[in-house]
């Protein structure tokens, strides 16, 4: 079975339909990449899997269990996880006690492991607010991480990253993907992160699915460029 | 906990013995007295703030109700007074639990606002229901010889009231401070930072934020209690807006970053607040000045006054060896 | 029955037409202005002595300039110079003066209540519906029709009344588009309080002068905007009109619980849609 699957999704913003009778199957342990040009509907869709979003049409299913009525708070606790294209962490909370939030709620494990792991050690007792941009992404990152969810959902992981913090990103990303055979459904803008992790990519355009496959046959599909070029004029 | 930690909490609880061993005038242990009252009551409403990040301009409603439930319900004689005390606390949180159930949804101004809805209903409904309440007459309460294995006396006599409501206001103190660093405090702390993403880790949100408006109640509650056992009377005007924003005042003026922010606020303005009406009939606007300049220029409060001005001093310490060359 | 409908009115204008400022002012810088009881309070007292000297009609308009020129005052001052902070600072800060406008009323007016005599011209009686009602309160409601005719046709006809509902929807992209949002908002309080205070006036001759004025129509002014939805003017309306009925004919039928229940409506319908009745928009 997969370990998600979108069935029939069709999310109207008023007149304008963000989302079109989307249908997605990411496999357990997959890493997918969900790209297309600005207005797609990707965060829409990954709000839609997340619980964030209200108002729409269709079912989430993760390994086999609809979960389209589950609050956003249930769903984390049954291992679906988000991380956030803007930044959302907690600015006046230290570093440690945001994780150890996460951790005690998710069952996450010793806090002073997290923060080795997630390399914030050096920042534990800084404010979240007073970081530095990537080490925010970092935490943020990480708050999404503890607990070792079963499916992953990142909204633009590496926005705003130099194009060192993105490769290491990737890196990490792949990483802890296949330590503890997370499923991973990513939204990326940034290409070498994408062609670099991704066991396959899905294109939307216009809220429907307008290619899937391996990255090799997406880059050289013809109507992807177009869809790419298209928007742009 | 730590030796100096203890000792420290030790020595604090022990000013109030020693004021009202030290002076021997009535007056000033009175005024002491009256002053923990309200310091007590601008710890729930501090608390809150901290906590949830939401203003309260009702919480007088919480000061005021238990003192009226005191009132009717002595008269009765129901069970041991000491336990009325509990019950009247312990209602007036609860009640406060099913607002908060209802209001913590809504988000900041309109929050505020809807405080102020409640606060006014309580208000009306004292001065209305004439039956109940005695109306603009207030209630007097009808205490019975001992209480808490005390003699009565002991609660109406200024030295007698100062040590027990000094006492009770260390521990409150204590409790905030634990309350504070606890799972529920950093829950709601996140939250108020961070709603969504609170959810998003897991949790549930509106029941944690109405749990902490039921506490900063039952704590203003408890001030309530010794000022309506010291005065033996209680009127619509302890439950007016007014009265509210005193409290949300004295919070702000000591700052509510520190869990002790608002006792000093509380101290301060009240003891301001006492000198100055023998000076000036001046004392609202200075009090609207203060609440002034502290919202725009020290928004850390007087809790933050000592760590800025060290602040200060350190960053002028670090000048002299250019400017003394 | 009609004639409490009439009274329901009185109040419901009059309401409004304070209400109405407190709604632009929040509709177009997002300020909740805890001072706003008091700037009809300074309107009802300074219209009141400029009247011993001016008559009623030059009290008026002299409450209305003063007004102004505060609401002037105090967007400048206090409005425009924390508009980059949080909106609780500011709410706190205008806390804080209405505090030092209590304190000046009493010191120049003291404690005591003061009334205020109608002008002569509109002092008597009508029959109505076979009672007789006081003419006065008809010119409050006519005063609080006309306010609202005006500043419905100033909103929806000016150009200025354009920005100002522009500036209320986004008021990032009106400055794009170059307005001038300071000049409209140094505008917009001026007229707000300008209109608080000349409320003042006309309903000191009904409610009578004393200093806790200025919290009773506060409470009642932000159940109005909040309910009514925060910026919104024909939420605002309504709510007005509707609250100044329950008043009226809450007294008739069930005089103990009718001062709960613009409370229990505010809870109501705040909880139902925290947005307010009409959501934000001008």
């Amino acid at each position: 079975m997969p370990a998600l699957e979108v069935k029939n999704v069709t999310k109207f913003y008023g007149g304008f339909a963000a989302l079109n009778g989307v249908n997605l199957q990411v496999e357990a342990g997959e890493i997918r990449a969900l790209i297309g040009p600005n207005g797609a509907g990707k965060s829409t869709l990954i709000d839609v899997i997340s619980g964030r979003a209200s108002k729409w049409t269709g079912q989430v299913h993760l390994f086999d269990r609809n979960i389209s009525q589950l609050r956003a708070s249930q769903r984390r606790l049954i291992g679906l996880s988000r991380s956030f294209q803007r930044t959302s962490i907690f600015p006046n909370l230290t570093v440690r006690a945001q994780l150890r939030l996460a951790a005690e709620r998710v069952g996450g494990g010793d806090t002073e492991s997290l923060l080795e792991e997630f390399g914030l050690a050096t920042l534990a007792d800084s404010a979240g607010g007073a970081i530095a941009y990537g080490d925010q992404r970092r935490l943020d990152l990480a708050l999404a991480l503890i607990g070792q969810p079963s499916v992953l959902l990142l909204d633009e992981p590496a926005a705003g990253l130099t194009f060192e913090e993105s490769k290491l990103l990737a890196q990490r990303l792949r990483s802890l993907a296949q330590r503890w055979n997370v499923t991973v459904l990513l939204v990326e803008h940034d290409m070498e992160v994408v062609f670099s992790i991704a066991d396959k990519i899905t294109v939307l355009q216009l809220g429907a699915v307008l290619a899937e496959g391996p990255p090799d046959e997406i880059r050289r599909d013809r109507s992807v460029v177009e869809a790419y070029l298209g928007s742009a004029a | 906990m730590s030796a100096t930690r203890f000792f420290g909490w030790a020595g604090l609880a022990a000013i109030g013995p020693l004021v009202a061993w030290l002076t021997p005038s009535l007056l000033t242990q009175s005024l002491v007295a009256q002053a923990t009252f309200l310091a007590i009551f601008a710890l729930g409403v501090g608390l809150l703030l901290r906590q949830n990040g939401t203003v309260s301009f009702g919480h007088a409603a919480f000061f005021g109700l238990p003192g009226y439930m005191l009132g009717a319900l002595l008269p009765l004689k129901l069970m041991p007074v000491e336990l009325l005390i509990c019950a009247a606390v312990l209602l007036t949180a609860g009640a406060a639990f099913v607002i908060g159930l209802v209001i913590v949804r809504v988000h900041g101004i309109a929050f505020g606002m809807l405080t102020l809805a409640v606060g006014q209903a309580v208000y009306e409904a004292a001065t209305r229901m004439r039956g109940l309440t005695g109306g603009n007459d207030g209630l007097s309460l009808r205490l019975p010889p001992h209480l808490f294995g005390l003699s009565i006396k002991t609660f109406q006599q200024p030295g007698g009231m100062l040590i027990v409501s000094w006492l009770v206001m260390v521990a409150v103190l204590a409790l905030v401070s634990v309350l504070g660093a606890s799972r529920l405090g950093v829950l709601t702390e996140a939250i108020r930072d961070n709603e969504e993403r609170v959810r998003f880790l897991g949790y549930r949100t509106l029941l944690p934020r109405a749990a902490m408006f039921a506490i900063s109640a039952a704590v203003t509650a408890i001030g309530g209690v010794l000022f309506s056992l010291y005065n033996a009377f209680i009127s619509p005007d302890t439950v007016h807006w007014t009265a509210s924003g005193s409290a949300l005042i004295m919070a702000i003026l000591g700052g509510s970053g520190a869990f002790w922010g608002p006792v000093e606020g509380a101290f301060v303005y009240f003891f301001v607040k006492d000198l100055l009406s023998g000076y000036t009939t001046h004392w609202l606007s200075i009090i609207g000045m203060a609440l002034i300049v502290t919202t725009v220029a020290f928004p850390a409060g007087l809790a933050g006054l000592l760590p800025w001005l060290r602040k200060l001093i350190e960053s002028r310490q670090g000048e002299d060896p250019v400017a003394s060359s | 029955m009609a004639i409490q409908l009439l009274n329901g009115l009185v109040y419901g204008a009059l309401l409004f037409t304070v209400a109405s400022g407190l709604a632009l002012m929040f509709g177009l810088r997002r300020i909740v202005n805890f001072a706003h009881g008091s700037l009809y309070m300074l309107g009802a007292y300074i219209g009141y002595s400029a009247s011993a000297v001016l008559g009623f009609w030059g009290g008026l308009i002299a409450a209305a300039a003063c007004l102004a020129l505060v609401g002037l005052l105090l967007d400048s001052v206090v409005f425009r110079p924390l508009q980059r902070r949080d909106p609780l600072t500011t709410l706190l800060v205008t806390f804080g003066l209405a505090l030092i406008a209590e304190d000046l009323v009493l010191t120049v007016w003291g404690k005591d209540t003061l009334s205020f005599a109608a002008p002569s011209v509109l002092a008597g009686d009508w029959s109505l519906f076979g009672t007789s009602f006081p003419v006065y309160r008809v010119a409050m409601i006519g005063f609080g029709a006309l306010a609202a005719l005006g500043l419905l046709l100033w909103l929806r006809l000016s150009r200025v009344g354009l920005f100002v509902r522009a500036a209320s929807q986004d008021p990032v992209i009106a400055a794009v588009q170059g307005i001038n949002t300071d000049r409209v908002s140094a505008l917009v309080v001026a007229i707000s309080a300008s209109l608080a205070g000349v409320s003042g006036v006309v309903a000191a001759p009904l409610l009578s002068l004393a200093p806790n004025m200025a919290g009773d129509i506060l409470v009642d002014s932000f159940i109005v905007v909040v309910v009514g939805g925060l910026g919104s003017m024909g939420g605002a309306f309504v709510t007005a009109i509707v609250l100044g009925q329950i008043n009226v004919l809450g007294v008739v039928f069930m005089p103990e619980l009718t001062s709960l229940l613009p409370f229990l409506l505010m809870i109501a319908v705040l909880v139902w849609k925290p947005a307010g009745l009409a959501g934000e928009r001008v």
